[in-house]
């Protein structure tokens, strides 16, 4: 037991990020020490750190006391878009998003310090992901596919520059991620056959370092366009690698006018940040036709695999497939489905699932499993480095697809139909991919991201619209709260006057839950203080 | 009347001290330097005096607080600058009065300017009433791409999630946006679609460009998108109806002279293929016993892990947290679900064909 003990410590410790910095850094300035480092007063990025383990090694809340979790506030944002955004705290102040709409507010009280409104634009209003803050800057994502720099003292515009031309049917959605001095950010629209870039953009003065091409460019004979580039990566500085997911192929749903695997969509690429330059990729789904974006986040673990230490990369793929690659090289450790998947022939050498000519949608129909939203989506999974749990939001569920020659080659070119779906969390053991535990969250599914602690809580939401408080080790309730909507964004925490928050968003409500103020007190004079 | 004038007038007020607060949404000035290219120069004093005097009702992006507030987006199809003004300079119901000495004839100018390059729609056909409904069908797919393309698709015949607008039922038997509405304003929230609050104008809008892309689709025949009844007949009756009989067990709970008599009269091609699949709107039985152990059964109506909801048989609806009763759900739609992981395609082909002969 104290060897299984010491083995999971030591798992822990070498799951967590440097503590003596690289000297690989591009800037070391005290923007990305803070990035690298966070204080356990902040959320500096979209993931919290680089890992995108979406973990906090905070430990107020533990599983005794989170029955007594409240409100300490809500956040209304009085808008109709629900709230997809991961907050960022940044100086006791709050960051977050929805489609045309950015709000500073006060992260002890809730109450608002600026809003800043996008103009009226052509974009997709799908969605909005969050900012990113660099320095005195925060970065935004118009629908247009514009970047806005802002003061992030009073919000005041700086610059605005297009990063991809809405009228061929680009929009953005995404928090841009920044590495040293550059603001790195991809593309959605995959309404169109276009192709998925990343953009490294000078935080300065907007310029464009380098762009990242996904795919050829349109046209170019029997090639996929697609491959689009929407949710923020994550980041090794040891390696000084990011890890960024693609998108679908397109045309979407018709697979014939581009024959092959169709790279680098569905794909997982590591690229340089300095210079743009593709070091590695690993395809999760070789020629897509069930528009399985390959963008959940790449969650960097270092730990044991196999008895050996590893520096790993996990993915939790829309597919259907959960995968552990060696972050050095995309070298393949294990590929196991997560839930029910019937589109393929099995797994190639290189640890590639590999799709069955079949399953590819057609006249009369194929009944496909995940449906297209996938067996998970955006919202970010979590991983818990002591019990080495990588805890997903899943989505079991069927669906039709159908394709014929008369939906064309443009677009999405077919029609797939969700039969059914219900929401799982599950608790996936990295190391042999068994599910070690199950959560039911509901019919339809969930969608809420999750974030675990060290203390061993689990936050995540249920297709009802419960808050839950989840205990890390067997998945059991601990707390919950009805919110009002599902969540469609991911947790995030931090401490503030040695005060633990989880901040959540819900339908369009921002929520911040902590112990009472008594409870706090007393536990921070208690002999169990840390 | 005069008490609500006084309201209007605090409202005002307190938006003003609000302003002053420095807590005022930002959107005008920043954005009218953000967006140059687009906003014509002196639009940043129409800008102002918008942000000063109107946002605090018409919101900052004269998107309006329905139902109080009107939207601004769209003004200019219903009324010319000279109505605006005539509205700004007398008030109307709640709308308090903006005088000479509130309002100096160049900042009024300044902010019709601004209303009219803020427009999101169509300036130029407005007046143009021969041009009406092309130019709010053309207004409604303005709108439509920005909310509802994403899981519609472009043409509104189907994307990501959403169904194609412009095969369904609801759409065909819509009359003057009736049903499309109602599904717009409340969502459909057990599908995930998000309700809108647009205003009637915008509404009109978008119901036109839905029927115009039905419309359109319904008109190429022969090169028809979407799914047709004719693309579903690919199946062998009498396989189909061996697996209904054998090793599906629709038997078990189904038959065709019974429950499914006459089915493909009633739907036909997808949506009998779906039902078939998956009847959606089934429903389950739930049996509660209580702490006394008295046992109450009832419809189904809400269950998670906290609570359990049912109709009785007299149509009330009842719940109990799960703290303190003990329950049973008993879902025969569940044996719809085991059976995905179990058939073919061709097994799904031929039940389908088999059904189709239940008229």
């Amino acid at each position: 037991m104290k060897l299984l003990r010491n083995a999971l410590v030591f798992v822990a410790c070498a799951a967590t990020f440097n503590v003596v910095l690289p000297d690989v850094l591009v800037a070391q300035n005290i923007d990305t020490i803070k990035l690298v480092q966070p204080a356990k007063d902040s959320w500096p990025s979209y993931h919290g750190d680089y890992s995108g383990r979406r973990h906090s090694h905070l430990t107020q809340i533990t599983p005794q006391n989170v029955g007594n979790l409240s409100l300490a506030w809500v956040f209304q944002t009085e808008q109709n878009a629900q709230i997809k955004s991961s907050p960022l705290l940044i100086d006791g102040i709050l960051y977050f998003t929805v489609p045309d709409n950015l709000w500073a507010i006060d992260a002890r009280s809730g109450h608002q310090i600026w809003h800043y409104v996008y103009p009226p634009n052509k974009g997709d209003h799908i969605g909005q992901r969050g900012v990113a803050v660099y320095k005195d800057w925060v970065f935004f994502m118009g629908p247009d596919a514009h970047m806005v720099s802002l003061n992030a003292k009073d919000g005041k515009v700086r610059w605005n520059i297009a990063v991809a031309d809405v009228n061929k049917g680009y929009w953005t959605t995404m928090a841009p991620l920044i590495v040293g001095n550059h603001v790195i950010v991809g593309v959605g629209g995959d309404m169109d056959n276009l192709p998925g870039f990343l953009k490294a953009i000078d935080p300065e003065t907007g310029a464009t370092q380098w762009e990242w091409d996904a795919t050829p460019p349109t046209g170019t004979p029997n090639t996929a366009t697609g491959g689009m580039t929407w949710i923020p990566g994550t980041y090794d500085p040891d390696l000084n690698l990011i890890y960024w997911g693609t998108g679908n192929p397109t045309p979407v749903l018709t697979g014939k006018p581009r024959p092959g695997d169709n790279l680098y969509t569905c794909s997982i690429v590591a690229i340089n940040p300095d210079t743009g330059k593709l070091a590695w990729a690993f395809q999760p789904s070789p020629h897509d036709t069930h528009d399985w974006d390959a963008v959940e986040i790449p969650v960097l673990v270092d730990g044991v695999f196999n008895g050996k230490p590893r520096k790993m990369l996990m993915q939790a793929s829309r597919n259907g497939y959960f995968f552990v690659l060696d972050r050095t090289n995309g070298e393949s450790l294990l590929t196991v489905p997560y839930g029910p998947v019937n589109w393929t022939l099995g797994v190639d050498k290189k640890g590639q699932p590999i799709p069955n000519p079949e399953k590819e949608p057609a006249r009369d129909g194929r009944l496909i499993a995940p449906d297209e939203g996938g067996l998970t989506n955006y919202r970010s999974p979590s991983f818990d480095p002591k019990t080495g749990l990588f805890l997903v939001d899943a989505h079991p569920s069927y669906s039709i697809y159908f394709a014929k020659p008369e939906d064309g080659d443009y677009g999405w070119a077919g029609a797939d139909y969700g039969l059914w779906g219900k929401g799982v969390l599950d608790a996936i053991d990295y190391q042999t991919g068994k599910i070690r535990w199950s959560h039911e969250l509901g019919p339809g599914g969930s969608g809420a991201g999750v974030l675990t602690t060290d203390s061993g809580v689990t936050f995540t939401g249920d297709a009802h619209g419960n808050v839950l408080a989840l205990d890390t080790s067997n998945g059991k309730t601990l707390w919950h709260a009805g919110s009002g909507a599902s969540m469609q964004s991911s947790p995030i925490t931090y401490e503030l006057d040695g005060r633990q928050y989880v901040v959540m968003g819900s339908g369009g409500v921002l929520f911040a839950w902590a112990l009472p103020q008594d409870t706090v007190a007393s536990e921070r004079q208690g002999p169990s203080t840390k | 009347m005069k008490r609500s004038a006084t309201v209007a007038f605090l409202v005002v007020v307190s938006a003003f001290i609000v302003c002053q607060d420095g807590q005022a949404p930002i959107y005008a000035a920043s954005s009218a330097q953000a967006q140059s290219a687009d906003v014509h120069a002196g639009d940043n004093a129409g800008a102002k005096v918008y942000e000063d005097n109107c946002a605090v009702c018409h919101g900052e992006k004269m998107e309006g607080k329905l139902p109080d507030f009107p939207p601004l987006t769209s003004i200019r199809k219903q009324l010319s600058p000279q109505q605006i003004a005539g509205l700004v300079r007398q008030g109307k119901g709640r709308m308090p009065a903006f005088s000479n000495t509130d309002l100096p004839e160049d900042q009024l100018t300044a902010l019709l300017h601004y209303i009219d390059t803020s427009q999101t729609t169509m300036t130029a056909t407005a007046g143009a009433s021969t041009a009406h409904s092309s130019a709010l069908s053309e207004s409604g797919g303005s709108l439509f791409q920005q909310n509802c393309a994403f899981c519609h698709g472009r043409q509104a015949d189907g994307g990501e999630t959403g169904p194609d607008l412009t095969h369904s039922k609801l759409v065909a038997e819509d009359a003057g946006g009736d049903k499309i509405g109602e599904v717009v304003r409340n969502g459909r929230p057990e599908k995930k679609m998000p309700r809108f609050n647009f205003s009637e104008q915008e509404m009109d809008g978008l119901v036109a460009f839905i029927h115009t892309q039905a419309a359109k689709a319904a008109a190429m025949k022969g090169h028809r998108r979407g799914v047709d009844v004719t693309d579903l007949q690919t199946g062998d009756v009498a396989a189909g109806k061996r697996y209904f009989n054998g090793i599906g067990k629709c038997i078990s709970c189904h038959a065709p002279n019974g429950d499914l008599s006459g089915i493909a009269s009633r739907y036909t091609g997808l949506e009998l293929e779906r039902r078939m699949l998956y009847p959606e709107d089934a429903k389950s039985k739930v049996t509660v016993t209580l702490p006394s152990g008295e046992k109450v059964t009832g419809t189904l109506a809400y269950l998670d892990e906290f609570t359990v909801a049912m109709r009785d048989a007299s149509g009330t609806y009842r719940s109990w947290s799960l703290q303190n009763v003990k329950y049973s759900v008993d879902s025969p739609v569940n044996a719809h679900v085991d059976l995905f992981g179990k058939y073919t395609d061709a097994d799904i082909h031929n039940l389908m064909a088999y059904l189709q002969t239940l008229r």
